[in-house]
């Protein structure tokens, strides 16, 4: 996915000159072809990502579009002041592209997990949230932030999938047949989820690219044509997706039961690969289909 | 005490340090607000900004403008009055300061007209003039950034990693402006953590340096007029009192948070007319 939205923003960058490129020195293999290709567009301010979202801000202020670039917590937890006071403040369309989404960094440690980022980036008003989970939306992605001009973050996941059939929607229903289970995914959750839904015929799929805002009456609507909606998610469940819909669901008065598949709420010292611990979580096919079952066996 | 009634623009108006002051103490009294001691600090360095700008570029927003960036926001009450002083804010909209539904926010904010960019939180709008300046750079426009910090802002961690990427990129287009009135906020800075000497270290993060009087114009506006000739960012340190004008305030950190009561009030318009 990396790869794909880099091409997407590059071929931009070709189009559109206010496209500026920030790094906080990362992207090794990745950021130097924009080097190479727009030297005044492209700045890697160093190990030092409270100046780069400032840098970013001052870019904003004077005409550009900056596009910066890090893994997630360096963008959002390091500097989650600058980024409320500099950008979203200002309203400022700065795009926080982040990456080492959920586990996606796991053999790396603790400090390099993505489990809370949502809820962190959540609690700033109006910073919209995006989480590509099929490679097509990716792709569309630098485009269309481009063209809304609103301060956004991107959780760019490690994967490679993409919809068979897919269109660029922020969210996308695949309906079941006989629809009474729901299952709602976003980033690398977006595959197994599928794979599930795939199987059986009362299992309807939610994917969604974009966290926040989201479409409510559309959300209003899928929910309660479903008996049970199952949130999946490499995020902590209270902060994250299932959070922000437990409020929506209290909000509308909606009868659907609402759960929740999600690490467990702690930062782990155990470490391990991308798929050895989203199977531990529950996260991998295996336990999303159990999760299905539960209710029904 | 009632406050005096703020003269409107045009009217015996003049940019003049003594006459701004009179204006900060006029609106801080009305608003019964804090930070007397780092706004009067910083009348003259404001002044001699203003005065090397195009006011009518900022007033218009042309995208070609000089950039005036405020990083300790706390002198917001200066900066606003130095605004009405340059015709930038109306009489009427500086008497709300402070007040209930004005934009005038007691750190400064872009709400207000002629603000740049909402500062508060220290160790900001150093960054913030350095995109500016990168940008404005790529535009190629002859504009400068000027970007005003306070000597306990210094402090901040965030402060280097903007001055290290502006001497980096050699940005003869900034000029970072120190209030260096040797007073944080809860006591002198070098009894927390010294800063000085900011020349060798601005030297070494490639600035060239100056420093000058901060309450002398004349030595300001000289000292803007040689900033970039040497491909190089500038720093001017600028010496300063931390409640300059007022004597009960200066080099007194009390007045960073205490408001003003009638009898302070009386007694700070009689020494500035004295003086």
């Amino acid at each position: 996915m990396r790869e794909q939205i880099a091409k997407a923003l590059f071929d931009l960058m070709a189009r559109d000159e206010s496209v500026y490129f920030l790094t906080g020195d990362m992207g090794y293999n990745l950021v130097e072809r924009f080097e190479e290709a727009y030297p005044d567009r492209f700045l890697n301010v160093g190990v030092a990502e409270q100046n780069l979202i400032g840098v970013a801000a001052g870019l904003c202020n004077t005409g550009f579009r900056p596009f910066v670039y890090s893994i997630s917590n360096f963008l959002v937890h390091r500097c989650l002041e600058q980024v409320r006071n500099d950008v979203v403040l200002h309203d400022y369309p700065v795009v926080l592209l982040g990456t080492g989404a959920g586990f996606d960094n796991g053999p790396l440690g603790a400090t390099h997990l993505m489990l809370d980022d949502i809820g962190v980036v959540r609690a700033l008003a109006k910073l919209e949230i995006y989480c590509p989970g099929d490679v097509g939306y990716g792709e569309a992605l630098p485009e269309r932030l481009l063209k809304r001009g609103k301060p956004a973050y991107v959780r760019i996941p490690k994967i490679s999938f993409r919809l068979a059939d897919g269109r660029p929607d922020d969210v996308l229903l695949l309906p079941a047949k006989a629809p009474q289970v729901l299952l709602i995914a976003y980033g690398a959750m977006v595959e197994p989820c599928l794979q599930v839904a795939n199987r059986y015929d009362h299992v309807s799929m939610l994917i969604m690219n974009r966290v926040y805002p989201f479409d409510q009456t559309l959300m209003h609507q899928v929910l309660n044509e479903h008996r049970r909606a199952i949130v999946v998610e490499d995020h902590f469940a209270p902060s994250g997706l299932f959070g922000m819909l437990c409020q929506f669901c209290m909000h509308e008065g909606l009868a659907v039961r609402l759960e929740s598949l999600a690490p467990e709420e702690h930062y782990p010292l155990t470490i391990g690969k991308r798929d050895y611990l989203n199977q531990l979580n529950g996260l991998d096919v295996a336990g999303i289909e159990r999760a299905v079952l539960r209710d029904t066996r | 005490m009632p406050p005096r009634e703020l003269p409107l623009a045009g009217q015996e108006l003049k940019v003049d340090p003594q006459q701004v002051r009179r204006t900060i103490l006029d609106i801080l009294y009305r608003s019964g607000s804090s930070h007397l001691g780092p706004s009067m600090s910083i009348v003259e360095i404001l002044i001699a900004i203003y005065a090397s700008v195009d006011c009518e570029k900022i007033r218009a927003s042309d995208p070609d403008r000089d950039r005036v960036i405020i990083s300790k926001g706390h002198g917001a009450a200066a900066v606003y009055a130095v605004l009405y002083h340059y015709g930038l804010l109306t009489a009427e909209e500086l008497a709300t300061y402070c007040q209930n539904n004005s934009r005038l926010a007691g750190h400064v904010s872009h709400a207000t007209p002629g603000v740049e960019h909402s500062t508060g939180a220290l160790g900001h709008g150093l960054s913030v003039a350095v995109g500016c300046a990168l940008g404005l750079r790529a535009n190629g426009s002859s504009a400068k950034v000027h970007c005003l910090v306070g000597d306990g802002e210094m402090q901040e961690g965030s402060i280097w990693e903007a001055v290290m990427l502006a001497g980096h990129c050699r940005l003869n287009n900034l000029i970072v402006y120190v209030d260096d009135n040797r007073i944080s906020s809860i006591g002198w800075t070098k009894d927390s953590v010294e800063v000085n000497p900011l020349e060798d270290k601005l030297q070494a993060f490639q600035f060239d340096v100056t420093r000058v009087d901060g309450h002398d114009l004349s030595a300001l506006s000289q000292a803007i007029t040689a900033c970039g000739h040497n491909g190089r960012p500038f720093a001017i340190i600028c010496d300063t009192i931390k409640g300059r004008g007022i004597p009960f305030a200066e080099h007194n950190n009390l007045w960073h948070y205490r408001s003003l009561n009638a009898q302070d009030y009386a007694q700070a318009l009689k020494a500035l007319e004295g003086s």
